[in-house]
């Protein structure tokens, strides 16, 4: 082991032997980011924001025609429905 | 050996962690000629000789005896390491982690001890980062035969624990503090512990980080990966806390921070967000979020979908569809608090339906629509219980006046914005 070759010291890790890799592919967890640094422009949210990602729980649009037309139709069915439990009292 | 042992020669002289860092990678690509460059009768001595070598040609030399023998420590666990990784056809992962075990505590004496400098923290966190991925590889291994533990994994986290305790309660200077590894530290032992099933552990360790904040630098200082690591298992800590406001602030950072291109990791914080803002501000994913995680997207969408319609049957069906994903994620039991929600939206189209002006509603009205949406018949008492509970929650403004069965509704605002009520 004395004796000194001319190998340069390889500092870069190119090599994965396999079973490492498997490890590092664990499915549930937090994985390590290929960087460790970056720049605002590469994260997901930059700083003015990007529109439309959340958005309120209920429709604020104009009830539909179809909602109410079948609203009308249910009340009618639940009405009738009561009448004959009622008779049948 | 010599290349590895030159490297750390170099990494010595140029102050580069990341070099002296891979002297002692399980990936350094010189690891099977280094099982293979001596024998455990010589082992100690020629590594001791090789750093002495290495040592003796820097000007000015990089280290003492001592110092040389801390380091020798080190190589000697990791020839270990590399021989039961390299010189065996099946490798034997609980002799790997033996080694490892060795390994890390030998590098946190050296921090400890040896006055190793902050530039080479990145060795301590090598170290630790294989420590815990070989506990898991042996763990496995004996739970394939049958043993249902994770002893191994368990000794990681009490050696991972020390390397935080040598961070946090560094006393040197900012510049030359190991308080610059805390949280690299932290994040693995919360990964560990979550591996674990034990989150009390993760709160202990925020309590101990809370305690030593006025002499901590603070936290976006850090590297952003640490950053948005840290962030995301705070947001789950809380979540699983059921303190949504605090999650919703921990996941929203580590969103907006989160590389654009870790799609696992995005997916892994919106899982937790989304579940979040429906309870905190009754928000919902819109398509443009989810179309690039097209799993998320498969499970939330129609959720969201039936949200918005009411459509109680639809959300019923969907949360029972994705029960195995989101009780295994622990979201189960906060997505079926968007049931509620659903109803609201419900009474509220009925409200509508009615005319703007109409404060007056007949119960029946009300009953209609759960029948409708929800598919089942349900009787005038359990409508008004619905209501009564909707109310009580503050989703309605109004009574109900059984004498008449009819809701009276508030005559502003009945249906208050959500954001604005929590």
């Amino acid at each position: 082991m004395s004796s000194k070759d001319s190998k340069t010291p390889k500092p870069e890790e190119t090599k994965e032997p396999k079973a490492v890799k498997k490890m590092l592919e664990e499915d549930d967890e937090f994985e390590d980011f290929p960087a460790e640094e970056w720049e605002e422009d590469e994260t997901e949210v930059p700083g003015g924001g990007k529109p439309n990602l959340w958005e309120e729980s209920w429709d604020d649009d104009d009830l539909s025609e179809d909602f109410s037309k079948q609203l009308r139709e249910e009340l009618k069915r639940v009405d009738a429905q009561k009448a004959s439990g009622e008779m049948q009292r | 050996m010599e290349s590895l042992i030159r490297a750390w020669r170099l990494a010595h002289v140029e102050e580069n962690g990341k070099l002296l860092a891979s002297t002692i990678s399980l990936t350094n690509t010189d690891l099977e000629e280094f099982a293979y460059s001596t024998n455990s009768a010589r082992v100690a001595e020629d590594i001791f000789r090789a750093l002495e070598y290495e040592n003796n040609s820097a000007r000015p030399k990089i280290t003492n005896k001592n110092g040389l023998e801390a380091w020798a420590e080190v190589y000697v666990a990791f020839w270990k390491v590399s021989q039961s990784l390299e010189r065996y056809d099946e490798v034997e992962w609980g002799q790997v982690f033996t080694g490892m075990k060795d390994l890390t505590q030998a590098v946190i004496r050296g921090f400890q001890n040896s006055g190793w400098e902050v530039w080479a923290l990145e060795v301590l966190y090598t170290a630790c980062k294989y420590l815990r991925y070989v506990a898991i590889r042996a763990d496995e291994a004996k739970r394939a035969e049958g043993e249902d533990a994770w002893k191994q994994l368990e000794e990681a986290a009490r050696i991972i624990n020390r390397a935080f305790n040598v961070c946090l309660n560094d006393r040197a200077e900012l510049a030359q503090s190991r308080k610059w590894g805390t949280y690299y530290i932290i994040n693995l032992l919360f990964k560990t512990y979550f591996k674990l099933n034990a989150i009390t552990l993760s709160k202990n360790i925020l309590k101990a980080l809370v305690a030593n904040t006025t002499e901590m630098p603070d936290l976006l200082s850090f590297r952003t990966s640490d950053i948005v690591t840290f962030k995301y298992y705070c947001g789950v800590i809380a979540f699983l806390d059921e303190d949504y406001f605090k999650a919703e602030e921990h996941l929203e950072m580590a969103y907006k921070l989160c590389h654009k291109d870790a799609q696992k990791n995005k997916e892994l914080i919106l899982t937790y967000l989304i579940p979040t803002k429906l309870l905190t501000r009754r928000q919902l994913p819109s398509a443009t979020l989810l179309k690039p995680h097209p799993s998320l997207e498969a499970l939330f969408l129609p959720l969201a979908r039936c949200i918005k319609d009411g459509d109680l049957r639809g959300y019923d069906e969907y949360l029972a569809k994705g029960e195995d994903w989101f009780v295994k994620k622990r979201i189960f039991l906060t997505l079926e608090r968007g049931r509620d929600i659903t109803l609201r939206n419900l009474f509220r189209k009925v409200y509508l339906a009615a005319g703007e002006s109409k404060t007056r509603i007949p119960v029946d009205h009300f009953r209609a629509a759960v029948s409708w949406k929800s598919g089942v018949d349900v009787e005038t008492e359990e409508v008004e219980c619905f209501l009564a509970n909707m109310m009580y929650k503050g989703y309605i403004k109004g009574y109900i006046s059984r004498e008449r069965g009819m809701v009276v509704l508030s005559g502003t605002n009945a249906f208050p914005n959500p954001s604005n009520t929590s």
